[in-house]
């Protein structure tokens, strides 16, 4: 029933997120740069019109909401944050994960997600395509897993974007970077 | 009974504002409850349905929850609010 209030890509975040965790018991990192900027832009269309808002639209219009809508119909009862930090989404995540799991968390989920900005801001923002990505990180090798490593990287170059990290984890380069954090990552089998 | 007219047109003006994906106004039974069972609807629901009156049929409703529990109740109750209360 809860599904109804979550757009597409919201819909495919709790799809991973179930996948990735049935029990739903796992703490939950959601970064996005953007969030759903057309929902909010829309409601100040029509404040300015004078209507009244929808309470729904409202409650969906803040940065923790997709992860809000996974929690209530997950049952999922853990830790949760919600993340936007400029272009540099990915490293903030990684950065607040690796506290949890140093404060002995075996396991947590992480979601990068993002739409386009509404055409009002575009100019503003670099295009982006509607795309999201969950992960499942943990402390301790599992079969099947493998070692994220981290290292600094020079700024410049173009933000880092949930599609980058889908092409990354697909395979198709071997590294990837968040100029504007000054780090990069790559994957390394658990064996070598 | 046979649904009346208004309690038909309460029903699409549900699916619609709450944006009730797989249901048709033929699952909705106007003696079920809208909330909790039954429709399942929720609290947000409830909110989102008492603009849409407000819009539709310009009725105010009061915050006192009781009352409001009881218009709310189920379809044909609904519709019994709209009867007596209804500016347009």
């Amino acid at each position: 029933m809860l599904r109804r209030r979550l757009n597409l890509l919201g819909r495919a975040v709790c799809d991973m997120l179930a996948t990735l965790d049935p029990e739903a018991d796992r703490i939950v990192l959601h970064a996005s740069r953007h969030g759903d900027g057309e929902r909010t832009l829309e409601m100040l269309y029509g404040l300015n019109e004078g209507e009244p808002l929808s309470p729904a639209r409202f409650g969906l219009s803040v940065h923790n909401a997709t992860a809000g809508v996974y929690s209530i119909a997950s049952g999922n009862r853990r830790s949760q944050q919600a993340i936007a930090a400029s272009g540099g989404e990915w490293a903030a995540l990684i950065a607040e994960a690796s506290g949890y799991l140093a404060d002995g968390q075996p396991s947590l989920l992480l979601v990068f997600g993002d739409q386009p900005v509404p055409q009002r801001f575009a100019a503003y923002a670099p295009a982006s395509l509607s795309a999201a990505v969950a992960l499942r990180v943990g402390s301790q090798p599992t079969e099947g897993a493998r070692r994220l490593v981290e290292t600094m990287t020079p700024a410049g170059g173009t933000t880092l974007q949930p599609l980058d990290v889908i092409d990354w984890l697909m395979g198709s380069h071997q590294r990837i970077a968040c100029p504007i954090s000054q780090r990069g990552w790559q994957l390394e089998s658990l064996r070598s | 009974m046979t649904t009346t007219a208004l309690e038909h047109e309460l029903k699409q003006m549900i699916i619609e504002t709450l944006e009730l994906e797989d249901v048709t106004p033929d699952d909705i039974d106007p003696e079920e409850p809208l909330f909790v069972e039954g429709l399942g609807l929720d609290s947000i629901d409830a909110l989102e349905l008492g603009l849409a009156l407000q819009k539709r049929y310009g009725i105010t409703l009061e915050s006192e929850a009781e009352s409001s529990r009881q218009h709310f109740a189920n379809l044909k109750s609904l519709a019994a609010l709209v009867e007596s209360r209804r500016q347009k």
